[in-house]
């Protein structure tokens, strides 16, 4: 399954987009290569939602191109492209009682029949299900469990889904710093066990640099800096984005660990 | 409870409530021993009206099932939308002024009934979104809005009309003591079409719980499967209330008694919900036919006098799994 002479998985050719006049995204250009973690970081408003929706194909670009294994993104059809890409929202409000199980099972959409899931569907229920822990809590309904258990299952949604890229939309905010330090060991695993490229809007610096390979920095619609995330994420690019002083303290043995010196800089 | 185990139970109630209500009547019939008037009793007059029954109430109970899901939204139903009132003003509409429909197989005013329940659906939806996007809460304010404003315009549509006010009052009674075959032919028509095609894009709507972008991402044609929903509760919507009047809260409370004992799959919940809702329904009717017999209730008194009491039983056992 795995292919690996697909050097790109997502190639960005400087693309733009805007509600009418105004651009929410500017000239961003980025590649990334199979297998790669990659945090999307910047300050609210910055663009991190729009440019994942831009990626999924949900929003056309303006200007520029997006390539999804040297394709360009638009032209595969819904279900073909959903079979590529995953995405998971920011949690969704959700009030009707789906097991879990039923609920990682709608992760098959694009593969499976309309009324039977085949014992393929089934299997990738069951793998995404160990991979994320939450095979315990198979037959429990989705609006019965916690913040951290909820975001374990809508991974495993989009785990089930697609074979190749996954975009989540802060996927450790709202969680206890136990359940944070979990998701994203669960979603390091799965780019370490199954290849598969994951970008993720993250906010915590510290946990960003533990878990990712790349980040990648918005401010205002525009890419400030993309590369390898001890590179990318220090004193300087911090305070370019968010406007906070930080000290970036780097233990040998450890990740790197940023220190918030003071507030907003005037 | 295993749908296997559901199943079952469902069709032995519906065949006991079936011969329940052939059985229920102001004439007592001897199944051994019929006469020609019995058989005309049995086959003109009881025969349809529990086919009427049993397809308005599984109708009405998959609009809501539909609407709910369509919307996101636990409290919604063609009652509460102010689809039923759209619905009510084409029928209304239709009587009075004696409008006739342009396609044969709808008569005058199952039409105008559609077309009312459609056009108050796109106002319930303009006024409830913003941005493109729907809030639970301005849903129903919206829905609530524009039902009180198109019941109002009924109110004066019968203020106004003299010679058909019997037939409007008749009309909004409710009811099925005056189904025949012709009214349940057009419910029998309908209402299998529309829970054919529930049924058959479950699985999208099952996605579109997600919500639209997420849905979208998973390669859901989200605007087919929206407007074909949207569509399709206003149909059932409109062939109940023209087969059978204004019944309210068969479409809010069957499809929640289903997803408490069945779970919330649009597979089960939707093929559930039309079976269960018909079975209420003709319950419901045979109740109202005996209760103070020889006149009958409404039968929208009966579904909310033991369904009610039903539903908020339920409601007080679930375990906070329903998410409410």
């Amino acid at each position: 399954m795995i292919d690996k002479t697909e050097e790109n998985t997502l190639e960005t050719k400087s693309i733009s987009f805007g509600y009418g006049k105004t651009l929410v995204l500017e000239d961003i250009s980025f590649s990334i290569q199979r297998g790669d973690f990659v945090a999307l970081m910047g300050p609210n408003g910055s663009g991190k939602t729009t440019l994942l929706k831009t990626l999924l194909g949900l929003l056309p670009p303006i200007s520029g191109e997006i390539l999804l294994n040297g394709r360009p993104v638009l032209s595969y059809g819904p279900k073909e492209r959903a079979k590529l890409i995953g995405y998971a929202s920011q949690e969704p409000s959700f009030s009707f009682p789906l097991t879990v199980k039923e609920l990682v099972s709608l992760g098959r959409y694009p593969h499976s029949n309309r009324f039977q899931d085949s014992p393929e569907d089934e299997h990738a229920v069951e793998e995404a299900l160990r991979i994320t822990e939450s095979t315990s809590l198979r037959e429990r309904k989705f609006t019965t469990l916690s913040g951290g258990e909820r975001q374990k299952v809508l991974i495993a949604r989009v785990l089930a889904q697609a074979s190749h890229l996954l975009l989540m939309d802060e996927p450790t905010t709202h969680l206890d710093i136990y359940f944070q330090l979990h998701i994203l060991e669960t979603l390091k695993k799965i780019c370490r066990e199954k290849n598969i490229t994951i970008i993720a809007v993250l906010h915590d610096l510290n946990l960003a640099s533990l878990f990712a390979d790349k980040a990648l920095l918005l401010k205002g619609g525009e890419s400030v800096a993309f590369g390898k995330v001890q590179d990318v994420v220090n004193e300087n690019s911090v305070r370019e984005i968010f406007g906070v002083e930080v000290a970036k303290k780097i233990e040998p043995g450890q990740g790197p660990q940023f220190i918030f010196l003071r507030r907003p800089v005037p | 409870m295993t749908r296997i185990k559901g199943w079952l139970i469902i069709l032995t109630i519906l065949v006991i409530s079936t011969a329940l209500a052939l059985g229920t009547g102001p004439v007592d019939i001897s199944l051994w021993n019929m006469s020609a008037t019995d058989k005309l009793i049995l086959f003109n007059l009881r025969l349809p009206r529990i086919l009427s029954s049993f397809f308005v109430g599984g109708g009405l109970a998959l609009a809501g099932a539909i609407f709910q899901g369509l919307f996101r939204n636990p409290l919604a139903d063609s009652y509460i939308l102010g689809i039923s009132s759209g619905a009510s003003l084409g029928a209304a509409t239709a009587i009075v002024l004696g409008f006739t429909s342009p396609l044969a197989i709808f008569t005058g005013v199952s039409f105008f009934s559609f077309l009312g329940s459609l056009a108050a659906l796109a106002l319930v939806f303009y006024f409830g979104s913003q941005n493109g996007s729907i809030s639970p809460f301005r849903l129903l304010l919206s829905g609530l809005g524009v039902g009180l404003f198109l019941s109002s315009l009924v109110a004066i549509l019968m203020i106004m009309a003299e010679e058909e006010l019997k037939a409007l009052i008749f009309f909004f009674m409710g009811g099925f003591s005056t189904s025949s075959w012709e009214t349940a032919l057009l419910a029998l028509v309908f209402v299998p079409v529309g829970a054919w095609i529930a049924f058959y894009y479950a699985r999208d709507l099952n996605v579109l719980l997600l919500g639209k972008e997420t849905a979208q991402s998973s390669g859901v044609n989200t605007v087919l499967i929206q407007s074909v929903y949207a569509i399709t509760a206003a149909l059932l919507t409109s062939v109940s209330v023209s087969v059978a009047g204004l019944i309210g809260f068969v479409g809010l409370i069957v499809p929640h008694m289903v997803r408490m004992i069945f779970g919330a799959d649009h597979r089960s919940l939707f093929p559930f919900s039309f079976f269960v809702g018909g079975i209420f329904l003709i319950l419901c009717d045979t109740i109202a036919k005996v209760v103070i017999a020889p006149s009958e209730l409404p039968v929208g008194v009966v579904t909310s006098l033991w369904g009610v009491p039903f539903f908020l039983y339920l409601l007080k056992r679930e375990k906070g799994e329903y998410g409410i």
